[in-house]
């Protein structure tokens, strides 16, 4: 049996049907026969984006070879090594960097210390409301930016602020708890948290309560099962969360330019003065690429230990 | 002599306490907000060595049963005794017992044999002792030339091996089954269930098992109890769980039954017409004049083209074959009679040499004995 379709009351959803439009549209604008390149076309954007990045950096390498001419506060024409000659002689940019690095590697501590448990009772509490608290938890600081919570820390523990205020009833105090390497530390670390919390949640759950339960059955108590099971297989999530933390710290700006008041600059901020304060581009070009070498060091160094299959990307054989 | 009596009656349950490896006594767990207990008030021993089978549809409380038994959950009352010694407080990991999970639950970024030996590391195994632990037991499982091999270069059923291995190689007083040959297919879902009674034999460990397989259960067990909605339904052996049970939903629960609605009656129940169907009453307190509910099992009807074929049996009908259905082994029909409306009989029928007996739409007689037709309570 036939029906006419035009005479059928049958109407296909109004979604089907605008993405038959869509379809339509499609084989005008991008006919099929050019289908081997549609691949390349996906890929643009991201291309521009690296094209971009990979231009400037240029521009920068190219910058970095020039010194300043202190009379005519131009560019030199001749090319030279001087800017990063001036650098390796400084002191001052030494412990910049070794202070960057030290930031950097004391933030993914206390971070991934703070953020594991966060993690975990956030994807293993059987509780719906705690799970919901934790989350609004995780992301409300993501609507406040950075400057204002470095303003907010700054308030709150100040030499008049609510800490050293708790600190005067019992009888001690007031600490100059500001300006200082711990308290850009505290400020980054804080910062740093919910992007722990987001690369480490996923990878706690892809790990089954049944291995847990597992674990416990054969012998092994709570610290136990930690140690020898959920640590190891969360592994890639953790690799994956001190990676960004230790790229965003070692580059941040805002915490310690706030935090440490002109006393614990990162290299971000010395780059920013040769750039801004002293116009220096040769001298602040150099700096730029020493953090993207020393970021990528970095990065190939904590690759190299543990993989790059444990950053949970690529298929395990 | 003559012992005093008081004396004989504790030497005996010191006895008793010795050969059951387990012992559950009222234990309910209660979720609470209103629904009816997941587990209510469950009984039952074990005996040292025996193999147990909790055998019930998903939602009967088999699983919250074991997982009590395994310390995962806490009873909301009752008791349970492992090994003589009562386990109410105690976690997992400081109770005996060794399980095998549903999903498996290995290690992936351990080694066969690394899986093997975690539970020896985390009971404080003798450390010298631990590598000819760990072959002895992945030789058991037929697995001595894998141990190095990780869990995910080990087929399914390599690693439902390695699961029994770790669960064992600690010598726990019972070992814990929670359906892990579901998700198998049938072929080595079949081999595993030999495999498992052959290591629980070798080992002579107290099993509970898990499922809601009915083959799997008789085929394994030693003792099964079927449970519905949160209650032992029955406990017994798998031929006497078969052959004679207890009530509606272990005899529908166990093999393919056909189900007739009637009074109860002498000597069997009333058809609609008001014909004897001979049967015998199971249900406790079952009277005449009743409400009731007869089940035949499928292989116990005969079926025949004449009504002197089947003398032998206490109650004879003739019936229409609705449907056919090819098995392989056997044939199943379905038939109707017109004194009993509404109901469908399911008929196996051996025949080692017939093609094909009766077709769609033939008379044939069907009967079968008073013994067979076993009559209980009609459902509520």
């Amino acid at each position: 049996m036939t029906t006419d379709p035009d005479n059928s009351d049958f109407r296909y959803p109004l979604r089907w049907r605008l993405m038959d439009g869509a379809e339509r549209l499609l084989e005008i604008v991008w006919p099929r026969r050019f289908g081997r390149f549609t691949g390349w076309l996906l890929l643009l954007p991201a291309l521009l984006l690296v094209g971009i990045l990979v231009l400037g950096l240029w521009q920068m390498a190219e910058s970095s070879l020039h010194v300043l001419d202190r009379n005519t506060f131009l560019p030199s024409e001749e090319y030279t090594l001087s800017n990063y000659g001036t650098i390796w002689q400084s002191a001052t940019y030494f412990k910049v960097i070794w202070r960057s690095v030290q930031g950097a590697v004391w933030t993914v501590v206390f971070t991934l210390l703070l953020a594991f448990p966060f993690a975990y009772v956030l994807v293993r509490t059987p509780r719906a409301w705690v799970r919901k608290l934790l989350l609004i938890a995780l992301f409300l600081p993501f609507f406040i930016g950075q400057v204002v919570r470095a303003y907010g820390i700054l308030i709150v523990l100040g030499t008049s602020g609510a800490v050293n205020d708790v600190f005067g009833l019992i009888g001690v105090g007031p600490y100059r708890l500001l300006f200082n390497f711990p308290a850009v530390v505290f400020g980054l670390v804080q910062y740093m948290l919910p992007f722990a919390v987001l690369m480490l949640a996923p990878a706690l759950t892809s790990i089954p309560q049944e291995t847990e339960t597992a674990a416990s059955s054969l012998g092994a108590n709570w610290l136990r099962s930690m140690r020898h099971v959920v640590l190891p297989m969360a592994k890639p999530g953790i690799v994956g969360a001190s990676l960004v933390v230790m790229t965003l710290s070692l580059t941040d700006f805002a915490m310690p330019a706030m935090l440490g008041g002109g006393s614990q600059d990162f290299i971000a901020n010395a780059i920013y003065d040769q750039f801004f304060r002293t116009a220096d581009q040769g001298l602040g070009s150099a700096l730029a690429l020493l953090l993207v070498a020393l970021g990528s060091v970095l990065v190939a160094v904590i690759i190299g230990l543990f993989g790059a299959g444990t950053l949970g990307m690529g298929e395990k054989k | 002599m003559r012992a005093s009596p008081i004396l004989s009656e504790v030497t005996k349950t010191a006895v008793a306490g010795q050969s059951h490896a387990v012992r559950v006594r009222d234990v309910t767990m209660d979720f609470g907000s209103g629904s009816s207990p997941a587990v209510d008030r469950a009984s039952f021993d074990l005996e040292k060595g025996k193999f147990l089978t909790i055998l019930g549809p998903s939602g009967s409380g088999k699983t919250t049963l074991l997982r009590m038994i395994a310390g995962f959950q806490r009873p909301t009352r009752g008791d349970i005794t492992i090994g003589g010694k009562p386990v109410d407080a105690a976690p997992p990991h400081r109770r005996s017992v060794g399980m095998v999970f549903q999903k498996l639950a290995l290690f992936p970024h351990m080694t066969a044999a690394e899986n093997v030996a975690f539970p020896l590391k985390m009971r404080r195994f003798n450390p010298a002792k631990t590598p000819a632990r760990v072959r002895e037991f992945l030789d058991l499982v037929k697995l001595g030339d894998f141990g190095g091999r990780r869990v995910n270069e080990l087929s399914g059923g390599q690693q439902q091996r390695v699961a029994i291995a770790r669960a064992l190689v600690f010598e726990p007083e019972l070992l814990l089954l929670d359906e892990p040959l579901a998700a198998l297919d049938r072929k080595l879902r079949e081999e595993m269930q030999l495999e498992f009674r052959r290591i629980q034999r070798e080992l002579g460990v107290t099993t509970i098992n898990v499922t809601h397989d009915q083959r799997e259960a008789l085929v394994v067990s030693d003792d099964i109890i079927v449970m519905d909605g949160g209650i032992i339904q029955q406990h017994a052996k798998p031929v006497e769980m078969y052959r004679a049970p207890e009530n509606l939903f272990v005899s529908s629960f166990l093999g393919v039954s056909t189900f007739i609605d009637g009074q109860v009656a002498e000597g069997g129940m009333h058809a609609a017409d008001g014909s004897l169907l001979r049967g015998t009453p199971v249900s406790v307190g079952l009277q005449t004049g009743q409400r009731g509910r007869g089940a035949i099992r499928a292989e116990q009807i005969r079926i025949d083209q004449d009504q002197g074929g089947l003398s032998h049996c206490d109650t004879v009908l003739q019936v229409a074959i609705k449907d056919v259905i090819f098995e392989g082994e056997r044939l199943l029909y379905t038939a109707a009679s017109p004194i009993l409306p509404g109901v469908d009989f399911q008929i196996y029928h051996h025949d080692p040499e017939a093609f094909d007996l009766y077709e769609v739409g033939q008379q044939v007689w069907i009967g079968w004995k008073a013994g067979d037709l076993k009559v209980f309570k009609a459902a509520d």
